[in-house]
């Protein structure tokens, strides 16, 4: 058994296709979600997928540098801001029609 | 043969629990526990970052994400006193089309990956916490902050600082833009 662990450590084989796991249930999730608040969760489990491709790409194919990991610390401040914006206008709906599923907002305008 | 078979199971591990807490994400009828795994999510993506020897980006990813998203999205699901109400199961038809798409996008990346040849760097290609000094590049690890300090203000053309500039540009104009949005309406008392 720690024969078969040691001598098949991950490469980046395994991180891609975690990667792509989680963006794939990240897209169902949008797809599928009626809650506002849900879609924009799933969002941000797409971001995150992202932000471990990024990592995953300068750890295996650029090491001993740090531009991977410089636009991790990017999409996350995209995704901080994008979520705010979100979370203001999910806000602002919900005073206005008591409701936040997407299925029965059809109009932006107040 | 202890550390690296460690190292192996620790990634399973976490990758398991990862992809079960997402799938809870997106199923559960409670939008409150949606949140709490997402919360679970994110923490072992940065079990992922630390794996990767990216310290200071697991700490931004609990910093900004566990702390700061999610407690907002918190906050949003108990405004909207969303958080006793069980959604409904979206159609079956609506879930077929789901799964038809996400498995679908799932198999085209994987066939890309595959038919991809990726330039893997020969120090990390058997190797997972152990950085090992190759030949001919900067070998001793770098130190992480100070680099991305210097990356994040060098003009020159590795340099991020107009990225920089835009994401504080963003941040100011997401800050007001949110307070506008998310204000009660002025009263409307000198109309007439």
């Amino acid at each position: 058994m720690v024969e078969l662990l040691s001598n098949n450590p991950p490469g980046i084989w395994h991180w891609l296709i975690l990667s792509t796991i989680l963006f794939s249930i990240g897209l169902y999730g949008v797809l599928i979600r009626k809650s506002a608040v849900g879609v924009l969760m799933s969002a941000e489990l797409m971001l995150n997928a992202a932000v471990l491709n990024f990592v995953v790409f300068n750890h295996f194919v650029k090491p001993f540098t740090i531009d991977g990991e410089l636009m991790g610390i990017f999409i996350i401040a995209v995704a901080a801001a994008e979520a705010v914006v979100a979370m203001a206008i999910f806000v602002a709906i919900f005073k206005h029609k008591k409701s936040i599923d997407i299925t029965h907002i059809e109009t932006m305008k107040g | 043969m202890w550390n690296e078979a460690a190292g192996t199971f620790v990634f399973y591990l976490i990758a398991f629990f990862s992809i079960f807490t997402a799938l809870t994400v997106v199923y559960t009828r409670r939008i409150l526990r949606a949140a709490i795994a997402l919360a679970c999510v994110l923490v072992c993506s940065a079990g992922f970052y630390v794996m990767l020897d990216f310290e200071f980006l697991a700490g931004v990813q609990v910093m900004v994400y566990v702390g700061g998203i999610v407690v907002l999205m918190l906050f949003a699901i108990m405004l909207t006193s969303s958080a006793e109400l069980i959604v409904d199961r979206p159609s079956f038809q609506r879930r077929f089309v789901g799964v038809l798409i996400s498995i679908g996008f799932f198999f085209v990346t994987t066939t890309a990956f595959w038919a991809t040849d990726f330039p893997v760097a020969e120090s990390t290609k058997d190797t997972l916490f152990t950085k090992v000094s190759i030949e001919g590049e900067k070998a001793e690890p770098l130190d992480d902050v100070v680099e991305l300090g210097k990356k994040l203000l060098d003009y020159g053309p590795e340099g991020y600082v107009l990225p920089f500039e835009i994401i504080s540009l963003l941040l100011l104009s997401v800050m007001i833009g949110g307070i506008i949005i998310a204000r009660k309406p002025p009263q409307l008392e000198n109309k007439e």
